[in-house]
């Protein structure tokens, strides 16, 4: 699944980029244009001050007004040079002094600019211009030294160009924040959902944005249906226990009246229909109300459960008081409800007990992403070849004989409804060893 | 001994308020938690079975809050839910002994018996004290030279509730308090003439008078 804020990031950063790429030669062509422009609009006036200064003499010869040029001219290597021929002279300024420069003639009208190597390894940009004046043809070349305007341009450039590289970086930077900052609630809500199925939560806390903020609402309307559903379900099944239960007794009572005992065969026959009806409602009841799939809840304490039970067993089995051991590794959770945990450990340790001469064990540790719970007593165990018997009649569920292997019947249902796994062994202590494997993630 | 029963569904408080009552005990029946939380404070019951669903306030309430003021009578809950976790919490809450729902009146009567004789500090079995032993399902005493003698039901009570508490002076009105329920019409004069009949049955020397005091069981 790709990340909402690399795939943000990755766009924004493209974007970013291309815009200030475009800007920038954008921005190096303007300029470039504009000094262009502007370097031949003074070349041009140059020309039409020198055709202004040409006075031709009688003889095809042609003088230059010293006075109406610029000092410019005059200076050698000053960068501002010219050139001017006739059809058979030429003349050029000064400042050449003893270079000169590639002059073709133009006709009148003819304009043409070039760039060339100048004296000095000076740019030089040049306009020559044809004209017609008193009856000669006159080509004039004006020059500029363009080596400190190129490399103006080129500072200017380099410079504008750290200046867009370091505003990129900023800006990359701060959209990477402002993206991280926008999906904040939903890194919160990821947190707030291990916690939840972790059980410490009940429900998502956090707030999230516009966008995200109904579907958690949902959520924990969902989660708080389920709640109660289930609450209510359990307290009707309870009710209806109750119930059942209650009557049964009073046909036990019924059966003992003084009036049938006479007839010693109807009431046991009444006694075994109350019984088996007792194991089935017993039974199916708390199939019932197994949960499965764990709900949001508490967070199980193992420890806690397993020492509470561990008391209440050896309340039960006061006159045996068995030494119950646990040993739960430190990390472990317990993925699911802690009721059906507490009718589970509770059959297990049970049957343990029952059949302990005076140690139960009770190991928790995880391996392999389940949570695994072995109980071990150190009684007589069970025979190899009935070890199978054991889970089949986990198996062959209603034909469970009544009176024996309720309480394995009701783990196997609890591990069933986890997709976990049971096991029957031999204890190294002597008697019967169980495994149970639950997944940790449901 | 005196019973409290509480159970809600009327029909089988009776058939349980008789059932235990054949079998010797004085019982008091409430039918709600309220009544049963401030009869099991008032009255000196020798034992509670209490039925954890009750309208008006959960058994499992009312026996929290008999332990919280300190209230030790033993209890025996019932419950129809039998499961775990109410066990858990019933045994946390502080209850003695837990019987599920649907029982057998012996499986009851076996359970309160040796929650009386562990909460009077006798090791479970046969009801054994300065040579008698009594059956209490049989509701008859055997004597240290063997002979089986019947008891009356008021006799059965009484010798039972001395038996419960040997070498401890015992006065005429806790043993009233003890061995009739509540709606029975209590003369303590009557006791008198209950406990000279024992006398007869198991020998004098085993219950002696203490003037102004009242009995002694056992202890020469």
């Amino acid at each position: 699944m790709s990340s909402l804020k690399r795939r943000l990031s990755l766009g924004l950063t493209f974007t970013l980029s291309l815009l200030l790429l475009l800007q920038w030669a954008l921005i190096s062509l303007v300029i470039e244009r504009v000094t262009e422009t502007q370097l031949l609009e003074r070349l041009e006036s140059e020309t039409e001050g020198l055709l202004a200064s040409i006075e031709v003499g009688p003889d095809n010869t042609f003088e230059l007004n010293a006075l109406r040029l610029s000092s410019l001219y005059q200076r050698p290597f000053s960068g501002h040079y010219f050139v001017v021929c006739t059809e058979l002279y030429c003349k050029q300024s000064r400042s050449l002094w003893d270079e000169s420069l590639p002059i073709d003639r133009l006709n009148s009208g003819q304009t043409r600019q070039s760039t060339v190597a100048g004296p000095h390894d000076e740019r030089l940009f040049t306009l020559s211009r044809g004209f017609y004046k008193q009856d000669h043809t006159i080509t004039i070349l004006v020059a500029q030294n363009i080596s400190a305007l190129d490399d103006d341009i080129f500072q200017f450039q380099m410079l504008y160009s750290l200046a867009c590289a370091i505003g990129l970086v900023l800006i990359l930077m701060v959209q990477w924040l402002i993206v991280g900052k926008a999906l904040q609630p939903l890194s919160r809500i990821q947190q707030q959902l291990s916690r939840l199925r972790r059980g410490e939560t009940q429900k998502i806390d956090a707030e999230g944005p516009e966008e995200i903020q109904p579907m958690i609402e949902e959520l924990n309307r969902l989660l708080n249906a389920t709640a109660r559903k289930t609450q209510r379900s359990r307290v009707a099944l309870g009710n209806l226990a109750h119930a059942l239960k209650t009557r049964l007794t009073l046909l036990n009572q019924t059966a003992e009246h003084s009036a049938l005992k006479q007839f010693p065969d109807i009431q046991a026959s009444l006694n075994r229909v109350s019984h088996d009806m007792g194991q089935s409602i017993e039974r199916e009841l708390k199939r019932a109300r197994l949960l499965g799939s764990p709900l949001p809840g508490q967070k199980v304490d193992l420890e806690q459960e397993i020492a509470e039970l561990s008391r209440t067993l050896q309340l039960l089995y006061r006159d045996k008081s068995p030494i119950i051991d646990w040993d739960i590794a430190p990390d472990v959770w317990f993925a699911g409800d802690r009721e059906d945990l507490l009718e589970m450990l509770g059959n297990l340790l049970d049957n343990a007990c029952k059949w302990c001469r005076k140690r139960v064990y009770i190991k928790v540790f995880e391996q392999q992403k389940h949570c695994c719970f072995v109980v071990e007593d150190d009684g007589k165990g069970c025979a190899e070849d009935k070890l199978s018997h054991l889970t089949q009649r986990g198996f062959r569920a209603d034909e469970s004989v009544p009176g024996s292997g309720l309480g394995l019947a009701i783990v196997y249902d609890i591990v069933d409804s986890y997709s976990g796994e049971m096991l029957f062994g031999q204890s190294t202590m002597g008697g019967l060893k169980v495994e149970v494997k639950l997944p940790q993630t449901l | 001994m005196r019973l409290l029963l509480v159970e809600d569904d009327p029909q089988m408080g009776l058939v349980l308020q008789n059932a235990l009552h054949e079998a010797g005990y004085a019982v008091d029946l409430a039918v709600d938690g309220i009544d049963a939380e401030a009869l099991g404070d008032i009255e000196p019951y020798d034992l509670i079975v209490l039925d954890l669903g009750l309208p008006k306030r959960s058994g499992m309430e009312v026996l929290q809050n008999w332990r919280s003021r300190d209230n030790h009578v033993p209890v025996v809950i019932l419950t129809a839910r039998g499961s775990w976790e109410e066990k858990v919490q019933g045994f946390k809450a502080g209850a003695d002994d837990y019987v599920a729902k649907p029982f057998q009146t012996e499986e009851l009567l076996a359970r309160i018996s040796a929650v009386l004789k562990r909460s009077a500090g006798i090791s479970g079995g046969p009801l054994q004290v300065a040579g008698l032993q009594l059956d209490e399902d049989r509701q008859v005493v055997t004597l240290e030279s063997g002979e089986v003698i019947t008891l009356t039901g008021t006799e059965f009570r009484l010798l039972r509730y001395f038996m419960l508490h040997p070498g401890l002076v015992i006065s005429k009105s806790r043993l009233t308090e003890h061995v009739y329920d509540y709606d029975s019409d209590r003369d303590s004069n009557v006791i008198e003439v209950y406990v000279n009949r024992l006398r007869q049955k198991v020998g004098n020397d085993l219950i002696q008078t203490r003037r102004g005091q009242g009995y002694i069981f056992g202890s020469a």
